[in-house]
């Protein structure tokens, strides 16, 4: 997709790029207030952050988000894929999933926090939690979604349960799987602000609020550039991914 | 003589019932031997589909024996390939990675990978598809991937090959084609093959024996023999008389078995 797409995809990126910083200078020039800087200003203040700096806030972010993904990717994918190939497994399981569902799971903060302190551990978590149940749905639905007839071949030359699970299951809900993962980081992204604003010192969410509280506006905006940039590169790694993975599909 | 009386296809009191309770399938008797072509036909809803589902180990549960040369169908010593009807190729793999998983799952001993890979191509080749080893099914015409399809089923080296309905989806003139590409193959590698069709004609190109299917679950299959069609050169057969009269009489078989 990302190759397909090449110069005029990136022209187009390029090109609502530069609308969105007009619209922003506008507004800019209207409001002729400090809580809104102008992009100069901002991208002033980015290039004055320190290099460690950046990189130790930016690496601590990465690092919870991938960890939290990666947690509720395994755990999902686990139950996600017995619920989809299993009715036993799904009759057990899916009124489980269906009444905790709907909680809010960002109302749980307080409840991860007095189980497992303000360190790295309740961050984590939060993240996990909240993509876990999106990603459980998805894998269940995308695995059911495979005919049934798919797996006729693999059955009739005597395929173990390990190798349809290789040849059919694993590569047949890739698709949802990417998806998913695709929803998810917007989503875990949004989750790690919150749960950076508490207990650490490190990551884009405590650089932000921490300008925010020195009235540090331009810094504070350059730190909303950097995060964003930093979903920004996840989303094109999902791309690359679904490139690498989904040939079969273009 | 008992290990010749063991030896084929022998299929005894096969009977299959839909979970509601109705037949699928009415008591079938069949002793088909090794190495020859049995076209199944017969109307719809008569279980053509699900004897060779039955063969291929694809029900849950079923009554009666299976069994090929004195062993259930299902042993490991027995290898089954199926091409079904929706050709039942991973979307996900090129065809060549295709026809490289079902050889690796018959035979994970295999000497070596360049072995493999040039049996790969050697089967590629045959079917006249060697062009289209890196291509994914979804880019390929119903001929290619059917092409592909049979490739894999002789590619493991069956000991029984199923096809349901394999040409049905084809235009005529691709359809003629791959059944003498068919052939071919199968005449270099004779596996007991049973052909399911909905098509007389195809029934009597292709088969030694056509296996009428009743409509009616309590009534038997017939078998007809079509060695003399069989044995003659697939152009010449089309226009032959021992065509048309086989023609006849099956047409006369299938209204009575109605």
């Amino acid at each position: 997709m990302v190759k397909k797409r090449g110069l005029p995809h990136l022209l187009r990126l390029l090109f609502v790029f530069l609308c969105m910083n007009i619209i922003w200078y506008m507004a800019y020039l209207l409001m002729n207030h400090p809580i809104l800087p102008s992009p100069g200003a901002v991208y002033e203040a980015m290039f004055h952050l320190g290099a460690r700096d950046v990189a130790l806030n930016v690496g601590y972010s990465l690092l919870r988000i991938f960890e939290g993904v990666l947690l509720a990717l395994l755990i999902g994918l686990l139950i996600g894929l017995l619920m989809g190939r299993s009715q036993l497994w799904n009759r057990l399981l899916d009124p489980v999933v269906y009444l905790t569902y709907p909680i809010p799971k960002i109302a749980l903060l307080p409840v991860v926090m007095l189980f497992f302190g303000l360190g790295e551990i309740s961050k984590v978590l939060m993240i996990m939690l909240i993509l876990l149940f999106q990603v459980i749905i998805s894998v269940r639905d995308g695995v059911k979604a495979i005919p049934e007839s798919t797996y006729d071949v693999l059955t009739s030359i005597g395929a173990s349960t390990g190798q349809k699970f290789w040849n059919v299951t694993l590569p047949g809900a890739l698709s949802v799987i990417l998806s998913t993962i695709r929803i998810s980081l917007g989503t875990a992204i949004s989750v790690l602000f919150f749960t950076e604003i508490y207990g650490t010192e490190h990551g884009m969410g405590f650089f932000i609020m921490d300008a925010w509280l020195r009235l540090d506006y331009p810094e504070m905006y350059a730190g909303i550039m950097l995060f964003s940039l930093v979903g920004f590169v996840l989303f094109l790694l999902v791309d690359v991914l679904d490139y690498k993975f989904m040939k079969w599909r273009r | 003589m008992s290990s010749l009386r063991n030896s084929g296809l022998r299929i005894r009191g096969l009977q299959v019932e839909y979970t509601s309770g109705q037949p699928a399938l009415g008591q079938v008797s069949l002793t088909l031997p090794e190495h020859g072509i049995y076209t199944i036909i017969g109307p719809s809803g008569s279980g053509k589909s699900t004897l060779l589902r039955a063969v291929a180990g694809l029900l849950p549960s079923y009554e009666g024996e299976l069994l090929f040369n004195g062993k259930s169908v299902h042993d490991k010593e027995t290898l089954i390939g199926l091409v079904p009807q929706n050709y039942g190729l991973l979307p996900w793999k090129t065809v060549r990675d295709n026809i490289r998983v079902a050889m690796r799952i018959t035979s994970p001993d295999r000497e070596s990978k360049r072995v493999m890979e040039a049996e790969i191509s050697h089967w590629l080749k045959s079917m006249g598809i060697a062009e289209l080893a890196g291509r994914y099914p979804l880019s390929l015409s119903g001929g290619q991937q059917q092409r592909v399809a049979i490739a894999r089923a002789f590619a493991i080296r069956p000991t029984i090959l199923l096809l349901d309905e394999p040409f049905s989806a084809l235009d005529a003139i691709t359809r003629e084609a791959l059944q003498q590409i068919f052939l071919d193959n199968w005449l270099a590698h004779p596996a007991t093959t049973l052909f399911v069709t909905h098509d007389v004609e195809e029934a009597i190109l292709l088969g030694q024996k056509v296996i009428v299917m009743p409509s009616a679950k309590q009534d038997t299959p017939e078998i007809l023999d079509n060695t003399p069609v069989f044995a003659m050169k697939h152009e010449e057969k089309r226009d032959s008389n021992e065509f048309f009269e086989q023609s006849k009489r099956i047409r006369k078989v299938m209204l009575a078995k109605w």
